[in-house]
């Protein structure tokens, strides 16, 4: 089965990309939307998905099939089943109407962020309290978001708004499929530790969205929230928004060349921790291939709730690691060793802080997973309008 | 490459493990602690019914034809129970050695009376050391037609129960393995007053004890047979360290205080979060070094390696996380937690030493550069 996939792909992507130049064949620049356009309507972006729905039905190995020989060819738009958020969670959540909408649009070309974190609700996001009030059949939107990453470039955003401040926090919040090129979107940039400025402010003011947005239910969007949120961090634990372990051009792991290039191998103590940090990674990537096996066979796996917590370790732990192998030359930003080690530290807590802290990731594993007793909110059961804030 | 289906392994796992629920239960491995061998023949005898004694041996010599995947399955289950047998010495590593011989005649007579039950064996395979990777201390002489072993051999496991042994000799120049019946003149044995009662390990001392040549065995097949005793014991480590945890996570479930079951705090959840991350690591090392083994893959060494280091010391790190989330009850001998926790000690030192093993996997991916 695989080998004939590869030959169907492969002589696909004979017909249509040049690969020597980058772009499709017979055109002269590469132009997204229409390249994207055509891996779409073959089938090659989510392949995983329902035919009726821009797939094929392919499992996950079948899928991985595809996306190695896209990757060989640097072919590009393979696995937008895993990786293209906004379109996930329409495809997994949204109105069947909805999906016809907006689906195809998605998945060639505009990025869509994530409206979730507030000032005053981070890790407890059922605290949002921007607002969305029915008006026809629209919704004014009023609120503030923060930390929202690619909200410049941004065509959409996936906004958690509350519609009913009268019931408990988890009950009277709506998810939108939200468009931001409109009036009363306002985006400012942070300036990030990394000295990057990826994510922002958005202040929205009497912004509009349609009601056929709403991806799931009116006032159920915890809900389709939380499909949305699983699938981020599941991305997260694969350790795909890292710089990765793994060079194109060598199959040694990036931490072990840099300890062989400044001649850091021979000691036996400093040997042990970066043994040590090559089989973290080593052995998250070989629990989630075991998850994606049990997924074949079982339907699912809690071995991918896993990932990103364990991702954490294995990043910070690199870049710790990157800084002792340099020594104080990490002190200084002229090389681009000491550039990167600097920059992966910084960059490791996005892993650890976003999209659900560590410590976040802890109480799900334990309560979920484990079965652990939940923690008591105080907070869970009265109405939203009664909760005490601060800070 | 995987010689039995998922179902049947599955079955025979089953099998084994209501076995050690029937005969080896923990008031029952309690008994066995007070004796002088540490050894249940009833127990073994059953296993040997199952066909388990021949589960990597092909059916030529009577065996089941199995792979390192059913023995690390099958290991788990072992390990969940805190099995202490001569088990991974006589069906895991003799038979990897064995099956390796050149005299033919000579693997035939040893897998044979392993897949019968009759023979039960020893691997004498290192030295004070400890270390399968370090050269032995016994030396082998070639004196009137007979092989002769002078020398010390330590920690070899179950030599007082065993009726045949396999040892490890510097042999001119190189090294090889012979045979050594445990009835020979020339032996004694000095039995170790191990920390962890669970596991009988001796010193062996060798004086011009006859032996005989497993032609065709050395370094190389010692390397071979080390991988697979590591991969076996990963698999142990996996069963007790998953048993070990689920007491624990159930515990933290029924135990009350402040008005609260214990787990409910979150300086408990949050460690117990973490060492399931750590058990399913070891889980998937193990399982993984044992199907790159049974396909013999490159990656095999580096493979064996990672599985030995991570569920010896991810187990240890479960046990002794166990007996601080537990608090009291299981600072005592009557608490299990104690005696997975000493096994896991064992485990970090057994054949090859954890921050070896560790080494050397980097030595492996160094070979990437
Ligand atoms: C690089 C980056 C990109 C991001 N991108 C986006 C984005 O695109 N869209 C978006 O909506 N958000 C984004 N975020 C925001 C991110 O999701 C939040 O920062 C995160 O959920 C934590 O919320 P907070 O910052 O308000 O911290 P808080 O929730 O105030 O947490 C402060 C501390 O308290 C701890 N804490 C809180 N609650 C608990 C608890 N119940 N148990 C134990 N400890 C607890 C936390 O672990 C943390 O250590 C991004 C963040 C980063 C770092």
């Amino acid at each position: 089965m695989s080998d004939a996939l590869r030959e169907e792909v492969e002589n696909w992507l004979q017909r249509h990309w040049d690969s020597d130049n980058l772009r499709a064949v017979d055109t002269e620049i590469y132009d997204e939307k229409r390249w994207l356009s055509e891996v779409v309507d073959a089938g090659y972006a989510t392949p995983t998905w329902s035919k009726a729905w821009f797939g094929r039905e392919l499992s996950q190995r079948e899928a991985r099939v595809i996306e190695k020989t896209f990757q060989k060819h640097r072919a590009p738009g393979w696995g937008k089943d895993r990786f293209s958020l906004g379109a996930i969670t329409l495809y997994k959540m949204g109105s069947e109407a909805l999906k016809a909408e907006l689906l195809r649009e998605l998945l060639i070309g505009p990025i869509c962020c994530l409206l979730y974190s507030e000032p005053g609700a981070g890790s407890d996001l059922a605290g949002i309290r921007t607002r969305a009030v029915k008006d026809g059949d629209e919704f004014i939107i009023n609120g503030q978001k923060v930390w929202t990453s690619n909200a410049q470039e941004a065509e959409y955003g996936m906004l958690l708004t509350r519609t009913d401040f009268d019931v408990p926090k988890h009950q009277g919040i709506t998810f939108f499929i939200f468009p931001m090129k409109q009036e009363g979107v306002e985006v400012r940039p942070i300036n990030q530790i990394t000295r990057e400025s990826e994510f922002n402010e958005v202040f929205i003011s009497n912004a509009r969205v349609s009601e056929r947005y709403i991806i799931g239910d009116y006032n159920k969007g915890w809900k389709s929230f939380q499909a949305a949120i699983a699938s981020e961090r599941l991305i997260m634990g694969m350790g795909v928004t890292a710089r990765s372990g793994m060079s194109s051009h060598s199959k040694a792991p990036a931490l072990l060349r840099l300890a062989h290039k400044y001649d850091r191998l021979k000691e036996p103590a400093l040997r042990q921790e970066i043994a040590q940090a090559l089989a973290y990674r080593q052995l998250n990537s070989l629990t989630m291939q075991r998850a994606v096996e049990e997924i074949k066979t079982n339907g699912m796996s809690s071995l991918m709730s896993l990932g990103k917590l364990s991702m954490s370790r294995i990043q910070h732990g690199e870049a710790r690691l990157s800084g002792t192998i340099l020594g104080p030359r990490v002190l200084v930003n002229d090389t681009e060793d000491a550039r990167h080690a600097n920059f992966d530290a910084a960059k490791a807590y996005m892993n650890s802080i976003g999209g659900g802290t560590d410590q976040i990731q802890r109480n799900i594993i334990a309560e979920r997973i484990l079965g652990l007793p939940r923690s008591n909110d105080v907070d869970r059961e009265i109405p939203f309008k009664e909760i005490k804030t601060g800070g | 490459m995987e010689a039995f289906s998922v179902e049947d392994r599955q079955a025979m796992c089953d099998t084994f493990s209501r076995l050690l629920q029937d005969m080896a239960d923990e008031p029952k491995l309690r008994q066995l602690l007070i004796t002088e061998s540490g050894f249940d023949q009833s127990v073994w005898g059953k296993m040997s019914q199952l066909g388990l004694m021949g589960i990597l041996i092909g059916p030529e010599h009577g065996g089941v034809g199995g792979s390192l995947v059913e023995v690390e399955a099958l290991m788990e289950h072992a390990g969940a129970y805190l099995y202490g047998g001569p088990f991974i010495s006589t069906c895991v590593i003799a038979p990897t050695i064995l099956s390796a011989c050149s005299d033919e005649s000579l693997a035939e007579e040893c897998l044979r009376a392993i897949t019968e039950g009759s023979a039960i064996f020893s691997v004498a395979g290192c030295g004070s050391s400890g270390a399968w990777d370090l050269p032995p201390e016994v030396q082998a002489v070639f004196v009137d037609q007979s092989w002769l072993l002078t020398g010390t051999a330590d920690f070899v496991s179950y030599a007082a129960v065993a009726n045949q042994c396999l040892v490890y000799a510097n042999v001119d120049g190189g090294k090889g393995v012979f045979l050594v019946d445990m009835n020979e003149n020339g032996i004694a044995l000095t039995p170790h007053n191990t920390d962890d009662a669970t596991i009988r390990l001796s010193s062996m001392s060798l004086d011009a004890v006859v032996a005989r040549q497993v032609a065709g065995v050395g370094e190389e097949v010692m390397e071979e047979a080390l991988q697979v005793a590591l991969v076996a014991l990963a698999g142990e480590q996996v069963g007790a360290a998953r048993r070990i945890f689920e007491i624990t996570i159930e515990y933290l479930k029924t135990r009350h205080q402040f008005g609260q079951p214990i787990g409910s705090f979150q300086a408990l959840k949050h460690i117990a979060a973490d060492l399931l991350i750590e058990l399913e690591s070891a889980s998937s090392a193990a399982q993984h070094a044992a199907r790159a083994i049974a396909a013999g893959s490159d990656d095999r060494k580096l493979m064996s390696c990672l599985a030995g280091f991570t569920c010896a010391d991810n187990y240890r790190k479960i046990t002794a996380d166990a007996i601080q989330l537990h608090g009291g009850i299981a600072y005592t001998m009557e608490h299990p937690a104690h005696l997975f926790w000493r096994r896991a000690q064992t485990g970090q030192w057994l054949y090859c030493s954890s921050d070896t093993l560790r080494d050397n996997y980097l030595a492996e991916m160094e070979k990437m550069l």
